[in-house]
């Protein structure tokens, strides 16, 4: 066991504050242009369309100003999960029917041009999904991806969509992440400032390692609890009465720029979705 | 006179804990507070007195009487806005009303709840956070503030409601003392130049020390009010609710037990050296304290050998937290450590029971350096017991036997002798095995939960103990006797370390001292040698003891030989100045 350091000063999702053209956009704006070039990716069948859509994520990063490494990183944490739906489809996509034209064959295992289609477009997909993402919270802050959540949502509160609460949500959320991971470092040396085994061996039983947290685990949600309540009464004591007749401090302001992005976003999705299946792979299909 | 701005009349209020009988927190409380007036409220926990601050703003409602705010009763649902926004409520823990992500956002909360336009919002954010001096902090993170700055935050945000009454409900409870002075001063200056009314609750008696009146609470009911003059001299009448008036009084009073002619309504250092000067007879001889601990580094139990830490190593974060510390620990010492929040005390002592291991140079422990992977790390731990800061919030079992019970289990022994274990623990601590031991751990008041955490490590029976700020947040009763409890200790010959900003405590207690700031040792030794140098003390934001502080004064007035200011304890001062005036 090595010390208790927890992840107190990290933030969730890396913001990286280059200032660049694309971070000073609207959050609306890059929630909406995410959200097409997001769709653009799921719906186009086309593997050329996912070479293509490759390219314009990478011309946002360059504009962005973000460091290619700095993607590579986001790519690398989400890297696991690639391999092992890489390693299943290619165990089991073979059998999906039609299968076209088969190139290998062993027993039940067998690698069609369907299913070579399948992994190479889903790999694909997958990655840009990755470095997408990751381009978001790189360039706009929790705090304003909240505010831009609200406002998208704020037309949709006449049809019972609780916009304002949702934001809440995720700000109180966002805000006692550092202040509760400090608490359960605190906690953690405590009791093992009392003879605790906190981090020694490993537990597999499920029912001695349940029982070996509830130190840590009582006094967290006890404190936590402690909190929600006072938090409760702070909120209470500065009017809140919940959503309505609400007024803003943050207001958005989208720029003829703004503008411009959705809709380049909006065409980028189109395109993606009718360019026809490249002749160049015709091999596989 | 004006019509008063908050009105209680015969307020009562009662409610039901879950499971138990009905709890009658106020038993009829009458009250008046004017315009611009500033009234401190004292009581201690479960005197009612935070009861009684939320029905200021209707955050609770009496269950008997009434509760008028600008002429608005606190029952009427519709004005519920207007009391809101008249009055304002800042509460005792920093990080639990603090909102938003981003400062100037959470300033904002209140205004926007309001329905105020945004311009008039951006205007009111401006101004809250000029007011308050938080304006270059406006787009930081809350987490990254000091608890004084958080406080100062959530004052500001109160302001930008344009409150008429501020009322601080235990707000400087939880912060050292810079972060108290920061709030306290901007709770007299709001009170002066914006006319705010200020009411504040509070544990601590030299907070009450300027207001215009002292209200002071216990079962529920107003037992004693006026001026800190009239109210801090009825000593009788505040033993009876076990308070004691602030130091500077204290030393009055007990003076004039010994000349009657002497002033005991006394409140300022200015005023007692005054009254000293005008009372000055003789010339009797200045005796210090015998005791001398002899304190080497050679055969010191715990060494620190040029520590350094990195706080986030590794990452871009990468921040030095403590560097170059030198130390030690006696057999036999009350060792105090002095030092700020974030001056990288709390880093320092975790390294004495291995928590946090040195990333330069090595802590001995026992003669085991802590970064050797041979050295067990849960065998030092025992034998050096650290107790938390706020230790009660680590409980977590039911009941308080077991609770007690953690660390001598962890240690397999048997049931008889962790039995034998917990008794003792418990004796020591001043908590009856047989009365507290089938008790909820949770239904126990604060200073009892500190008590059982205290005895949680006790039990361990380590040959070192090291306390975080041990009456931080306590009441003064609790205070009062956790203090008598290190007392007693003392003069066992316990080894102790005490990590502390109040000096008043360290004065009577500790043997040797250690000043730590920005994240090293800045002075060492005895307490006189260390609370003599009152100027670079001051430049650290921290202040010699109050008994310290009257001899210097009475020194530099040539009234007493320099060696005098080498006192620094109450009953030393007493028996000096008592046979000079």
């Amino acid at each position: 066991m090595e010390d208790f350091e927890l992840l107190r000063n990290v933030t969730i999702g890396q913001y990286i504050p280059t200032g660049s053209i694309i971070h000073r956009l609207d959050p609306r704006a890059k929630i909406l242009a995410a959200s097409f070039l997001i769709l653009a990716i799921s719906f186009t069948p086309s593997i050329l369309a996912n070479f293509l859509m490759m390219a314009v994520i990478l011309v946002i990063a360059w504009l962005a100003r973000i460091e290619f490494r700095y993607l590579l990183r986001g790519f690398l944490l989400g890297l696991p999960i690639l391999i092992f739906i890489f390693v299943t489809q290619f165990l089991f996509m073979g059998r999906v029917e039609p299968a076209g034209h088969v190139f290998f064959q062993l027993g039940w295992f067998r690698i069609t041009q369907r299913s070579l289609y399948i992994i190479i477009l889903s790999g694909l997909r997958l990655i840009s999904f990755v470095f997408l993402t990751s381009l978001i919270t790189m360039t706009a802050t929790t705090t304003e991806l909240t505010h831009g959540v609200e406002h998208l949502l704020r037309p949709f509160r006449r049809v019972g969509v609780p916009s304002h609460e949702l934001a809440l949500i995720i700000m109180v959320a966002l805000r006692f992440v550092p202040t509760l991971a400090e608490e359960m470092e605190d906690i953690m040396k405590a009791q093992a400032s009392r003879g605790a085994d906190i981090g020694g061996r490993r537990m597999w039983r499920p029912d001695r390692a349940a029982k070996a947290y509830l130190p840590l685990i009582v006094p967290l949600f006890l404190n936590a609890f402690r909190r929600a309540e006072e938090l409760i009464y702070a909120m209470e004591a500065r009017g809140y009465v919940g959503g309505g007749g609400r007024t803003h401090f943050i207001q958005l302001k989208s720029r003829g720029l703004d503008y411009v992005v959705v809709l380049a976003a909006f065409l980028v999705m189109l395109l993606m979705w009718f360019i026809p299946w490249p002749s160049i792979f015709g091999i596989f299909f | 006179m004006s019509e008063p701005i908050l009105r209680l009349e015969n307020v009562h209020f009662q409610y039901q804990r879950e499971g138990e009988e009905t709890v009658q927190a106020l038993k009829g409380v009458e009250l008046t507070v004017e315009p611009g007036e500033y009234v401190v409220i004292l009581g201690h926990n479960g005197s009612g007195k935070s009861t009684l601050a939320k029905h200021l703003n209707a955050l609770l409602v009496p269950t008997e009487g009434d509760v008028w705010v600008n002429g608005w009763n606190t029952r009427d649902r519709d004005r519920l806005q207007s009391i809101r926004s008249t009055v304002g409520m800042v509460f005792q823990s920093p990080d639990n009303q603090i909102v938003a992500t981003v400062v100037e956002e959470d300033v904002a909360f209140g205004p926007e709840n309001l329905g105020l336009p945004h311009e008039e919002i951006v205007r009111r954010v401006d101004w809250a956070l000029d007011v308050v001096g938080m304006s270059e902090f406006r787009h930081r993170p809350p987490h990254r503030l000091s608890g004084g700055q958080k406080q100062r935050v959530a004052i500001a945000g109160m302001l930008a409601m344009r409150p008429q009454v501020l009322v601080l409900d235990e707000s400087t409870a939880m912060l050292d003392p810079i972060g108290r002075q920061e709030v306290l001063e901007l709770a007299h200056r709001l009170n002066r130049e914006e006319g705010v009314t200020i009411v504040a609750i509070t544990h601590f008696m030299e907070e009450a020390v300027d207001a215009d009146r002292i209200v002071i609470m216990a079962d529920g009911r107003i037992q004693l009010e006026g001026s800190p003059r009239e109210v801090f001299i009825r000593t009788e009448a505040l033993q009876a609710l076990h308070m004691e008036p602030p130091l500077v009084t204290r030393l009055a009073l007990t003076l004039r037990q010994i000349n009657p002619q002497f002033p005991g309504d006394l409140l300022t250092l200015d005023e007692l050296t005054a009254a000293l000067k005008a009372h000055w007879r003789g010339n009797a001889p200045v005796l210090l304290d015998a005791r001398k601990v002899d304190s080497s580094p050679q055969g010191a139990i715990i060494r620190y050998e040029d520590v350094g830490r990195y706080y986030m190593r590794g990452t871009p974060l990468e921040v030095k937290a403590i560097e170059h510390v030198n130390m030690h620990v006696s057999r036999g010492e009350i060792l105090g450590v002095i030092g700020h929040t974030g001056s990288g005390k709390s880093t320092i002592i975790q390294h004495a029971n291995a928590l946090i291991r040195p990333h330069e140079g090595r802590v001995l422990v026992f003669d085991k350096d802590t970064r050797d992977e041979k050295t067990d790390a849960r065998a030092l731990r025992r034998r050096v017991g650290l107790v938390f800061q706020q230790p009660e919030r680590q409980l977590f079992e039911r009941f308080v036997g077991d609770d007690v019970a953690f660390g001598p289990r962890n240690l397999g022994l048997s049931r008889e002798e962790v039995r034998e274990r917990v008794r003792r623990a418990m004796a020591v601590v001043g908590l009856g095995f047989d009365e507290f031991k089938d008790r909820m751990t949770f239904s126990l008041s604060g200073g009892e939960m500190r008590r059982v955490a205290l005895a949680g490590i006790l039990a361990l029976e380590p040959e070192v103990l090291v306390l975080d700020e041990p009456t931080a947040g306590l009441d003064p009763e609790g205070r009062a006797q956790l203090i008598e409890r290190l007392l007693s200790w003392r003069e066992q010959g316990e080894t102790l370390v005490m990590v502390s900003h109040n000096m008043d405590n360290l004065a009577e207690l500790a043997d040797r001292l250690y000043v730590i700031a920005r994240g090293t040792v800045l002075a060492e030794g005895a307490p006189e040698e260390i609370f003599a140098q009152v100027a670079r003390l001051q430049e650290e934001g921290l202040n010699a003891p109050v008994v310290t502080q009257v001899m210097q004064s009475l020194a530099s007035e040539g009234l007493l030989p320099p060696e005098a200011t080498h006192i620094h304890r109450f009953d030393e001062a007493v028996h000096l100045l008592g046979g000079m005036i």
